[in-house]
């Protein structure tokens, strides 16, 4: 395969190029960035929504129109975040965080640019190590079994400890908060269903999403539509949409970094590329040299998270086109997508269906150019929402943001989970919590959990398991490392740079 | 103002109410348990197209995921019976009032709230082994269990589900002990297997295919009354001597108290939707083999099969009640 | 109490804080957890049940709880908190209820209406005119984009709205 690689991927961007499947690929990043701003329907939403519309089609247009959803969608997802303070879905916590607080500071052009540009660069690298690696990855992914999962989560679990600004001992009681709310619904190891006090819609637990537009949105909304001063109108102009040459600096490292994150999270079967923002976010924090500036408009706080979750969002794809495996509810829906055009999705997919997948690599790189182009010139339009006054735009929000949590899985619970949610919230930003461990508590419990008993399960009981396959126990000694890391402050009392800012007098 | 408004409200309301005479007067609802994409979903699409055109009415799917399931069948068991509310339902729906009754948990619904309407769809399962194991027939297989009992293990797609029970049944039938590793769904299920971090799973025939043709899974055995088209080399479970039978089905259900002359409709709409060649060849593509069986015939299957899912839970328990 | 506004921090001022509050908060919520999880069991290191993970978290959380409660000598006096948005936010909530409670009854594009308008013309007390261009332009044009163009699923009303 590798020698035909090229006049393979020419032969895909014949196909990609075609006028027609370039329209299906247009329609469907606006299709995507348009599900992608709703909060609540993410992409695999809006993937699922299209479904039904490509059974008509014909396969190789099917699968780019949804390729194209989905990217769009994944960085839809963004726009909201850093405009509203709305993450639509989970991967777009973290760029809420800093992304808004850009807004805030009039930088809401630059957020979203670097957004754009940091997901382009992301996807296209992605693609190229897709295209080359594919094979291989996908077989070293497999070998991620449940207890490779447990030290991943773990070392997921420990970024907490860079992730917020504040008393490590509160981040710490909000994750355990989260990881509570994760406890919500059927054990799938005994069937039992915990704290779903007969509802049976908490039967399948709290999602992430009502619990995230709760936390950071609708409490926002709180905060800030009581206020006696309304927060002033913006109006940019056309020199503030544009990120300063400084920007663009700060950008490149977390850029890289997060996209190199992202892939090999990506890879993994199961749902923890959701983590990979986090990551991105925790790592970002951790190598800069100002860390004090994260939670106060830190580009780099959302160029990082974003490359990460759409590099992820790629390498979802290499079990999928090499193995024919889904690794999460997207991919599987992606995987109908083929099976219904009568495709039989799996480990012969390349040499069976040329066109198909080397037509599917070509719409990708097409996708993320289309992406970039169609969303350089939005930044413009949607930084113009600002200007309306906020008296007309949070009522608006409030409507968005209910409309958006009903529609993730037509359930009048989500949305009731998500008014307590921003009462909840909106207490924790008046005594100083911070809601982001919640977030990431509530989307690790479950997995964790799960993981532990299924590789306890595999071993009988016995804890060895963790400690005799060479992947986890680099995991295990990975996230040991982390914990050294944040206990080093606790232990020596040198100069970490909380004291320096007085942000955490204690502890 | 307010009164105009009013007025015109009440005059819709009677409009609404004097349409509806003869059925179908107005879209129907198929509500399909789970999220889009899955079993339930692919078969109820191209379904709700052919019935809309023996119908003429449209026919609108509301996927209404949760709890396994458990979410959708509640709220059509307790709709109105006008018909206008139908259900696509998978065999699961058997399965969760008996995991309630074993939980003490107050019943999401009974199965006396809905009628059976027609089967769709049915596709016995099969067990597939990773190519590592060294045994290649059932019987090396079988053997293999034996020496090692409670050494194996198994992934499924979660307790109680449609990838559980069938092992449960055999488990039981041939007094055999194995770890059951429980994931989150049938994909999940079958990556975990194909890593190697189990031995073995059950997989739909559409599932487990591809996998096979590529060496990366070996078929042992399936619960089918008679071999499967797709796997003519794979013995059953009855040709071996093991009275278990088990298969991953989809049919459609009415609220109980829908009238006999609307059910009648939908039963004449359904036995046409089947023999439409567009929901034949879409269901080709799916790989998901048409097994139409009308209300009478399914109501007897769906009995049979309700029991045996009844056994089979009872056999499984609560898993600390087995220590 | 030092007048208003929030207690700087290191503050000397004596008083309940905020911290303390907040610790006791999170020990209860353990507690309860903590109580309700008796349901579950929970099994042994080797073989975790259904309660085996709530009960450490729930344990943890309370210790968490209890170190907050005892470090918040630092942390602002809880009566110079400013609530002060606390009244709208009281409001905005009930209002959403009302709507959400009304969402599956009358449907989205009537409960949106309804609730706009409540937001726009009742709290924020802007003129007729803006309100019901708002609230009907941001009801039927969500609804065409995302329930007719991209057939979300939304909920209708007995008279098909």
């Amino acid at each position: 395969m590798d020698g035909g690689v090229f006049a393979n991927l020419m032969n895909g961007f014949s196909v990609a190029l075609q006028p027609s499947v370039l329209a299906y690929a247009f329609a469907g990043c606006v299709i995507g960035t348009l599900v992608g701003m709703l909060p609540g329907l993410g992409p695999l939403a809006g993937i699922s929504l299209l479904l039904p519309a490509t059974f008509g089609l014909n396969p190789i247009v099917a699968i780019v129109l949804l390729a194209g959803v989905y990217y769009g969608a994944m960085y839809g997802g963004s726009t909201t975040s850093i405009l509203m303070r709305i993450p639509g879905e989970a991967a777009s916590v973290m760029t809420c965080i800093d992304g808004y607080a850009m807004t805030q500071r009039g930088r809401a052009g630059p957020a979203l640019a670097i957004a754009a540009i940091g997901s382009f660069v992301a996807g296209t690298l992605s693609v190229v190590a897709l295209m080359f690696l594919a094979p291989t990855l996908a077989s070293f992914a497999l070998r991620f079994g449940p207890p490779e999962y447990t030290g991943l989560l773990l070392m997921g679990l420990f970024v907490l400890a860079y992730m917020s600004g504040g008393s490590m001992l509160k981040t710490l009681a909000m994750a355990a908060v989260g990881l509570l709310l994760g406890m919500i619904g059927i054990d799938a190891m005994s069937g039992y269903t915990r704290f779903s006090y007969g509802v049976i819609e908490l039967a399948d637990g709290i999602g992430i999403v009502p619990v995230a537009v709760g936390l950071f949105g609708l409490s926002e909304i709180l905060l800030t539509a009581g206020q006696q001063t309304p927060p002033a109108i913006q109006r940019p102009t056309l020199r503030q949409l544009i990120p300063s040459l400084e920007e663009m600096k700060l950008a490149i490292g977390p850029i890289s970094r997060g996209s190199v994150i992202g892939f090999l999270i990506g890879i993994i079967p199961g749902s923890a590329h959701i983590i990979s923002s986090f990551v991105a976010y925790g790592i970002e924090r951790r190598m800069s040299k100002h860390p004090e500036r994260f939670g106060r408009g830190a580009i780099e706080g959302v160029a990082g998270p974003e490359s990460a979750n759409n590099a992820a969002a790629t390498g979802a794809f290499v079990p999928m086109l090499a193995l024919g495996i889904p690794t999460g509810p997207i991919t599987a829906v992606m995987l109908a997508a083929i099976m219904v055009h009568g495709i039989s999705p799996g480990p012969m997919l390349i040499t069976q269906q040329p066109d198909l997948f080397w037509g599917f690599v070509a719409s990708m790189y097409v996708g993320n150019v289309v992406l970039l182009v169609l969303n350089l010139p939005l930044v413009g339009l949607f930084v113009n929402l600002l200007r309306i006054p906020y008296s007309y735009l949070y009522p608006a929000i409030l409507c968005f943001c209910i409309l958006g949590v009903y529609s993730v899985s037509n359930s009048v619970v989500d949305v009731w989970i998500m008014l307590g949610m921003g009462a909840f919230g909106y207490v924790l930003r008046k005594t100083g919590f911070e809601p982001a461990p919640i977030a990431l508590g509530l989307i690790l419990s479950p997995m964790l959990e799960l993981s532990v008993r299924q590789s306890l399960a595999m071993s009988g009981g016995s804890y060895g398991i963790f400690f005799d396959r060479p992947i986890a126990i680099t995991m295990f000694v990975g996230a040991g490392v982390l914990i050294l890391l944040g206990l080093k402050p606790l232990l020596f009392k040198s100069k970490d740079w909380r004291e320096k800012v007085g942000l955490e007098d204690h502890v | 103002m307010t009164r105009i408004l009013i007025g015109a409200l009440l005059a819709l309301a009677a409009l609404h109410v004097h349409a509806q005479d003869a059925y179908p007067s107005r879209p129907i609802t198929l509500i399909v348990p789970f999220p889009p994409g899955g079993v339930a979903d692919i078969t109820a699409r191209p379904t709700a197209v052919a019935l809309e055109k023996a119908l003429k009415q449209p026919v609108v799917i509301a996927n209404r995921p949760g709890a396994g399931g458990a979410v959708g069948n509640s709220l059509v068991a307790n709709a109105k019976p006008d018909g206008y509310t139908l259900l696509m339902a998978l065999s699961s729906i058997s399965v969760i009032p008996e995991a309630d009754k074993l939980f003490d948990r107050k019943p999401a619904y009974t199965l006396d709230q809905v009628i059976p309407i027609a089967l769709i769809s049915a596709d016995p399962t099969i067990l597939v082994v990773h190519p590592s194991l060294p045994a290649k027939s059932f019987k090396e297989f079988l053997a293999l269990a034996k020496s090692k009992s409670g050494q194996m293990s198994y992934s499924t797609s979660g307790i109680y589900g449609a990838l559980h029970m069938p092992m449960e049944m055999f488990l039981h039938a041939a007094n055999l002990k194995m770890r059951a590793v429980h994931t989150n769904g049938g994909g999940p299920a079958i990556t975990i297997l194909l890593g190697g971090h189990v031995e073995m799973t059950v997989g739909g025939p559409a599932a487990v295919a591809s996998h096979v043709k590529a060496g990366r899974l070996r078929p042992i055995v399936g619960w089918g009354a008679k071999r499967h088209e797709a796997f003519p080399q794979v013995p059953t479970f009855k040709e071996m001597g093991y009275d278990i039978e088990y298969y991953i089905w989809a049919g459609m259900f009415a609220p109980r108290g829908t009238p006999e002359p609307v059910m009648k409709t939908l039963r004449d709409a359904v036995r046409k939707a089947v023999d439409d060649p567009e929901f034949k060849s879409m269901m080709v593509k799916i790989d998901s083999p048409i097994q139409y069986l009308d209300a009478p015939e399914f109501a007897k299957y769906w009995a049979a099969d309700a029991k045996r899912l009844a056994e089979a839970v009872k056999a499984v328990g609560r898993v600390e009640d087995q220590k | 109490m030092s007048g208003t506004g929030i207690q700087p921090i290191g503050g000397t001022a004596r008083g309940l804080r905020s911290d303390v509050v907040a610790g006791l908060v999170l020990m209860v919520i353990a507690s309860v957890v903590g109580w309700q999880n008796r349901a579950y069991p929970v099994g042994n290191l080797a073989e975790p049940g259904p309660g085996y993970m709530p009960l450490m978290i729930a344990a943890a959380l309370g210790v968490f709880g209890l170190l907050i409660a005892l470090r918040a000598r630092t942390s602002p006096l809880f009566n110079a908190v400013d609530w002060s948005e606390g009244r709208r936010g009281i409001v905005m909530l009930i209002a959403c209820a009302v709507a959400v409670f009304a969402l599956e009854r009358i449907g989205y594009r009537l409960s949106m209406i309804a609730l706009l308008v409540f937001m726009l013309g009742v709290v924020e007390r802007k003129r007729a005119t803006p309100t019901l261009i708002v609230a009907f332009g941001f009801s039927f044009l969500s609804y065409y984009l995302f329930a007719s163009l991209l057939k979300v699923q939304l909920p209708r009303g007995p008279w098909g709205l």
